[in-house]
């Protein structure tokens, strides 16, 4: 294995020099050395990758997002892999009442009464009901160990937690991966137990409750089970493909604690609020189905996934991508396009009549409603410095990465007379921008 | 739905056959090597479009397991 001279070098001088300023005293040449080839070492066998997301939707949320992975390749072949996640979020959150002709008051979610004139914000004639105060942030991370059970078999054990003001969750999963077909053809099993801890601020209403009496408890739970096997085969020289069935089930407080649904009067005005319920099990069954295409000057990824759950919504979704190599081969660009379309879960009202009994389960957000959404990104990467990684000679890389997003609710469900004429269901759109180095 | 199932289908049969055209040797594993074409290759790009859609739209996973996912949805 040979080192790259001008780039070994200069990597050798930047670490001596970072190991000198560190110590704060002169360091012998020898020990200086023996250092140096040390976190060569270290380095060869690790891959990093970082990144910084900017998310920002029209007149909604905005968000920060740091990210860090970090692989390490073990000398039995085995694997170590971390990522750390912070999320800053901040803005206005839709509040999941209808727009109303009317101006609407509303109490934010850490109010106990009408009374508390600090905790009220207005939504003005017209506008979509946002609380206008959210903000959140969250810490997350994982850690997965995969080990060589055999020449052709791996183990992966895995485990994951988040963290926010009013939500904790921890997931640990198992799998199994064999090498069949001379390593051409590889089928993997894994199951997956996730545990999240709900205490919603404020404390979490009572489903269907009325949003003026503010009959909130305090913590909730639910859990959440998973299976996932997939098989990923070589089918030429330039085409690997890779096929998923995955089920998973959860229950127990599925509700979005923070959502109301208008009550609308006969004349069409806002009667009153009650908060959502939503049925307290979830089995979700989807099947994913990845092909990548390579050539000497770029590749194509396209995957489709098909999932349906037992809310009665099912989603369709299909995604490419398009990597082209500039001419010298350190720059590309890679434009992408997605398309994603789901049907509204059983229980999605986006309003109810005062005139009519409250259903068992309803929902007014948006994400539980039928919609069409399409993103178009466009990347651009360009390689930086040679070294010696996990795949023989690579090239770190910087690139920068930017998405449209856009969800349009589909067939427009009817509004209440007096709102005739308002946007009742606006277009949502976001934008991300996001800056990442590989090494 | 129904191109996703026979895609699918097609793919199953063509790998559970064992048909020998199917797969290469070591030394013609050049372009597959490339970051680009490993499954999971774009691992943060994956990460940040997978929580973005999964706090805005009613599905998520697939690819692999979530999980550590945020109190959004």
């Amino acid at each position: 294995m040979q080192l790259e001279p001008t780039i070994g070098n200069l990597r050798s001088k930047l670490i001596a020099a970072s190991c000198a300023l560190l110590g704060g005293a002169p360091v012998a040449r020898a020990e200086t050395h023996d250092v140096v080839d040390t976190i060569n070492r270290a380095l060869t066998d690790w891959q990093l990758d970082a990144a910084l997301a900017y998310y920002h939707e029209n007149g909604r949320i905005q968000a920060v997002e740091p990210v860090i992975n970090a692989e390490h390749d073990l000398a039995d072949g085995g694997q170590l892999d971390f990522d750390f996640t912070f999320d800053a979020l901040s803005g206005s959150s839709p509040n999941g009442a209808l727009t109303s002709r009317q101006v609407q008051t509303f109490a934010s979610p850490s109010a106990k009464s009408f009374a508390q004139a600090r905790h009220m914000y207005t939504v003005s004639s017209g506008n979509l009901p946002v609380d206008p105060n959210y903000s959140d942030a969250r810490v997350a991370g994982g850690a997965s160990w995969t080990l060589p059970l055999s020449r052709l078999t791996r183990a992966r054990l895995g485990g994951k937690f988040s963290y926010e003001d009013d939500f904790y969750s921890a997931t640990v999963s198992v799998g199994l991966e064999r090498d069949l077909n001379d390593k051409n053809t590889t089928v993997s099993f894994s199951v997956n137990s996730e545990n999240d801890f709900l205490q919603p601020i404020g404390g979490a209403p009572t489903p269907l409750s009325d949003y003026t009496q503010f009959e909130k408890g305090g913590h909730e739970t639910k859990h959440g089970v998973g299976v996932l096997a997939g098989v990923t085969q070589v089918m030429s020289r330039n085409w690997i493909t890779l096929a998923n069935v995955s089920v998973d089930r959860f229950s127990g407080y599925l509700n979005d604690p923070y959502k109301i649904v208008s009550v609308i009067d006969a004349v069409g005005s806002p009667f009153g609020y009650v908060y959502e319920n939503r049925p307290d099990s979830r089995t979700r069954r989807s099947v994913y189905w990845e092909n990548r295409v390579g050539w000497s000057q770029g590749s194509v990824t396209a995957d489709a996934r098909y999932m349906t759950d037992s809310w009665g919504i099912h989603s369709e979704t299909a995604q490419v991508h398009l990597r082209w190599w500039l001419p010298g081969r350190d720059q590309y660009l890679e434009p992408s396009a997605r398309w994603y379309r789901q049907n509204a879960a059983d229980f999605f009202r986006p309003w109810l009549a005062d005139t009519a009994a409250v259903p068992s389960d309803v929902s007014s957000d948006f994400r539980l409603a039928a919609f069409d959404a399409l993103t178009y990104g466009l990347k651009y990467g360009c390689k930086l410095t040679d070294h010696l990684g996990r795949f023989g000679r690579e090239l770190s890389e910087f690139n920068i990465r930017l998405e449209y997003y856009e969800q349009s609710l589909r067939g427009n469900p009817a509004g209440p007379p007096a709102s005739s004429g308002l946007d009742l269901y606006p277009k949502l759109q976001a934008f991300l921008l996001q800056i990442g180095f590989s090494y | 739905m129904k191109l996703t199932l026979i895609a699918l289908s097609l793919t199953v049969a063509a790998v559970s056959s064992g048909c020998t055209s199917l797969g290469v040797e070591p030394w013609q594993r050049e372009l597959l090597a490339r970051k680009d074409m490993q499954p999971g290759g774009s691992r943060l790009d994956d990460a940040i479009d997978d929580h973005m859609y999964f706090s805005k739209e009613a599905s998520s996973g697939g690819r692999s397991f979530g999980g550590g996912g945020c109190g959004c949805n």
